[in-house]
């Protein structure tokens, strides 16, 4: 009978101590996300709770990504996978059916309105050679974080996901996100005072893809690029020799590089145009974290800086 | 008519800068091919644009996009493969073929191990397929020497390269150059493939350096007039192959090849010399 | 042009051995070509004709033993080697082919000049193929080509010539013609040193024979050497390689040159 009684007790404190250890700090959820932005963002919103790591990291480029069996491996022992959606991570599914990933994936843009390739300013209206676009179908912008509107949308199914997956820290991912939410606004107040700064007419830039459909958008600026909505298609003469023509009649004033694509392309056209080169701006990637962009509301910061100073003279 | 012809060179610098090149790569390049075909070593120019990656990709990583860097680790690249497949053809059992087949597999999948390691990124995948539309004036400079060296070379050891093709045990027995310009030979062709992929690409440069090489022995049937078709076509796929990248909206480097391949076509086609369709056609022979 | 002294030896071999990884195609040869001598190299197939002119020419190593050509080097001998090694297929024309016989004076740099293209014509009409001095190489004839060939040995005025078997598969009347080509090369006190496999050829016009099956079996004056004894003999010794042979151990120091 002591026995049996004894046996029990143990029984019940290994359970209560697994319990425990289960509900310990050192458990964080681990998250993955697919890029860089994104993982700022669940890092702002889950807080210490959260280990976050991101797959294609600062300077990387989403589009051309290749997921190895590192990748695989690290899905698979993930908790929860926070995609963008759109079609930004077309390596996906692969990697989600090989990593045999069982646990939750949450789309940021989830609850956004798209915009599309046709609506979108300054884009000229041919079919583009461009990977995702067939049969003249309009196929979403996938950049939707540019617009900080839609990144408060972004911060609340992050929020939600994070509940989900642990309805323990409930309060902690609340608060988190409230404040994140208020740091947004005060950015985008910023912004909009920014714009609103610059000459109307000088509103609008040359850069390498059409990341920034949703910065236009929101913030009425005019974004023309040679390379259309993804860094894999490759331009043609005409793509150039258009947005050459382009910035000759409407007098552009400046080209702007970005991180993620090769500048040579832009030197080219700045230099025939004369168009001033404004300086790097961050789109599809943050910066490293000594970086002019390590954070997203960073990134915001830094591009809006760099397109003051360029359009404003 | 002309006017659509020349228009767009006329507009845009771009446009000038692009055709400058591939006009000097057209130069420059077919030759060497003529010589790979008849050679039968043009699956040997092939396999050198592969095994530049690794020397490109080490270019890279260690000074990012410079000129400078790429083509020097791309040339160093190709010419220790190009000689250690030369060396080890002449001193084992291995024929040139095998031995290189061996070289730049291995140079490849380092090439591409070394791509890998960086992650993927989409400046060295422009490198794979050319910028011609963004040659900057360092690029333009560095065609131009390239050219200038190469078509000198070629001129210099033409004679022995001939004979090495033709007849290599004569050219052994008569003159001690044999081992020099069989080498002399392969480091044309890396230098040639180092050209050509700062315009087209390390895929596209084997193209022009090997089309317009492979159909003009549809027109032409001695060494020299080889070259000059080969060149003569090479000039019209660059012209031709930009203007239908400028008016349909086509990448450029693709577009080059194509136009040399659409020749291709038709001299397997109507070529004077053993194009089909001639022997289709019931001909009277000659008296003698 | 005759050589100033008539029994100076033009090449020479010491116990020479020369083979394939280890197996001997051609044994322990010692003897002397004198300068001068039109000599044929004679055996049944596999006996070391090939291997001997091309270790003459410098194309392969000893084994074992010496080569001695006394000064000269690669430039004075010419070499018509077998026809498969040749590219046929290869775009150039008759002229530029023999012209390449030229190489000794021209080099790779210097063009033909006047007189060079003279030279040319006129070895081509020796060989009786001035008409088809523009025509591509590949669309010869055999015999025609091996005319070509002859025209550029002609050219290369080497002072010692070696041919192997240079009239298989050509028609007789060429033959007739190139036989009388070795004949005025023999007359200008060339030496020349032809394996054949045509004994009557031989015969007719060939004063001296070395009789090869993988050693020297005969060498001399043909109608010493040609007898039907020593004919027999040299069929007999193996024409394969054995796969698992003891190392050589014979020393040869019995001098069988009667030159």
């Amino acid at each position: 009978m002591r026995r049996h009684l004894a046996y029990s007790l143990a029984l019940a404190l290994a359970v209560l101590f697994g319990l425990s250890g289960a509900a310990s700090a050192d458990n964080k959820l681990k998250a993955v996300a697919s890029f860089s932005v994104l993982g700022d963002v669940v890092k702002q919103v889950g807080g210490e709770r959260v280990e976050v790591t991101t797959l294609v990291g600062p300077n990387g480029d989403a589009h051309v990504f290749n997921p190895t069996p590192a990748t695989a491996k690290l899905l698979a022992s993930a908790d929860i996978f926070f995609v963008n959606g759109f079609g930004f991570e077309g390596w996906m599914e692969r990697l989600e059916k090989s990593s045999g990933f069982k646990g939750e994936v949450v789309v940021a843009s989830k609850g956004v309105t798209p915009l599309t390739m046709g609506e979108e300013n300054g884009h000229h209206q041919d079919d583009h050679g461009d990977a995702h676009d067939e049969g003249g179908d309009e196929v979403p912008d996938p950049h939707a974080w540019q617009s900080l509107a839609n990144g408060k949308i972004y911060v609340a199914n992050i929020r939600d996901g994070l509940i989900a997956a642990d309805p323990e820290g409930k309060a902690d991912y609340e608060e988190n996100a409230t404040k994140y939410l208020a740091a947004i606004d005060a950015e985008e107040a910023a912004v909009k005072v920014a714009i609103a700064k610059l000459p109307p007419e000088r509103r609008r830039i040359i850069t390498s893809h059409d990341a920034f459909g949703y910065l236009a958008d929101a913030y009425g600026l005019e974004v023309i690029s040679p390379e259309g909505v993804s860094t894999e298609s490759e331009a043609s003469a005409q793509d150039v020799a258009m947005i050459i023509r382009q910035i000759r009649e409407e007098q552009i004033p400046a080209v702007f590089f970005e991180n993620v694509t090769d500048r040579r392309l832009l030197d080219q056209i700045a230099r025939e145009t004369g168009a001033k080169i404004g300086g790097v701006l961050y789109s599809d990637a943050l910066s490293k974290a000594d970086g002019p962009a390590p954070t997203y509301l960073g990134m915001f910061r830094h591009n809006i800086g760099a397109l003051s100073a360029a359009l404003s003279s | 008519m002309i006017d659509a012809l020349f228009q767009p060179f006329i507009e845009f610098a771009f446009m000038r800068r692009a055709l400058v090149g591939c006009l000097i790569i057209s130069m420059t390049a077919p030759p060497i091919g003529v010589f790979l075909v008849l050679r039968r070593m043009s699956l040997m120019g092939d396999a050198m644009g592969h095994a530049i990656l690794p020397g490109a990709a080490i270019g890279y990583l260690l000074a990012g996009l410079s000129l400078f860097a790429m083509s020097l680790g791309g040339f160093a690249a190709g010419l220790a493969v190009a000689l250690a497949a030369g060396l080890v053809a002449r001193s084992t059992v291995l024929r040139e073929d095998a031995s290189l087949a061996g070289f730049y597999l291995v140079s490849l999948a380092l090439g591409v191990m070394l791509i890998s390691a960086r992650g993927s990124n989409v400046d060295l995948l422009h490198l794979l397929f050319g910028t011609v539309l963004a040659l900057d004036d360092a690029a333009l400079i560095l065609i131009a020497a390239i050219a200038t060296v190469s078509l000198t070379a070629l001129a210099v050891i033409y004679r022995p390269l001939v004979l090495e093709c033709f007849d290599p045990q004569f050219l052994r027995s008569v003159s001690p150059l044999s081992s020099t310009t069989h080498l002399l030979f392969l480091v044309l062709v890396v230098l040639n493939l180092v050209a050509g992929f700062q315009a087209l690409g390390t895929l596209m440069a084997v193209g022009i350096m090997l089309l317009p090489a492979v159909a003009a022995r549809f027109w032409v049937e001695d060494v020299a007039g080889m070259i000059g078709v080969a060149v003569g076509a090479a000039f019209v796929a660059s012209f031709t192959g930009l203007l239908l990248s400028y008016q349909a909206d086509v990448p450029t480097g693709p577009a080059v090849i194509l136009c040399c391949g659409a020749f291709y076509f038709l001299s397997i086609l109507v070529g004077v010399k053993g194009g089909i369709i001639w022997g289709l056609m019931p001909r009277k022979h000659l008296e003698a | 042009m005759r050589a100033a002294k008539a029994s100076a030896p033009a090449i020479s071999f010491h116990d020479l051995t020369l083979g394939y990884d280890r197996h001997p195609a051609v044994h322990h040869i010692t003897g002397d070509i004198v300068r001068g001598n039109l000599l044929a190299l004679v055996g049944p197939n596999g006996a070391g004709k090939s291997t001997l002119l091309k270790a003459i020419v410098g194309e392969l190593r000893p084994l074992s033993g010496s080569l001695d050509l006394h000064g000269l080097t690669k430039r004075d001998v010419a070499y018509l080697p077998q026809v498969i090694e040749i590219d046929r297929s290869f775009p150039i024309s008759v002229f530029d082919c023999v012209a390449m016989g030229l190489w000794r004076k021209i080099g790779a740099w210097r063009g033909l000049g006047r007189r060079g293209r003279e030279e040319v014509v006129q070895a081509l009409e020796t060989v009786g193929l001035a008409a088809l001095a523009n025509r591509p190489v590949g669309s010869l004839s055999g015999g025609q080509f091996q005319r070509v060939l002859f025209a550029r040995l002609l050219l290369q005025d080497a002072s010692v010539i070696l041919l192997d078997e240079p009239f298989r598969a050509i028609d007789t009347k060429t033959v007739e013609e190139l036989v009388a080509l070795i004949e005025r090369w023999h007359g200008e006190g060339r030496t020349v040193l032809a394996a054949l496999h045509d004994i009557d050829q031989v015969r007719a016009h060939f004063p001296h024979v070395l009789l090869l099956a993988r050693e020297v079996v005969a060498w001399g004056d043909t109608k010493k050497v040609l007898t039907p004894a020593s004919l027999a003999k040299s069929r007999q010794l193996t024409e394969a390689f054995h796969a698992h042979a003891h190392v050589c151990e014979r020393n040869d120091e019995a001098e069988r040159a009667i030159a």
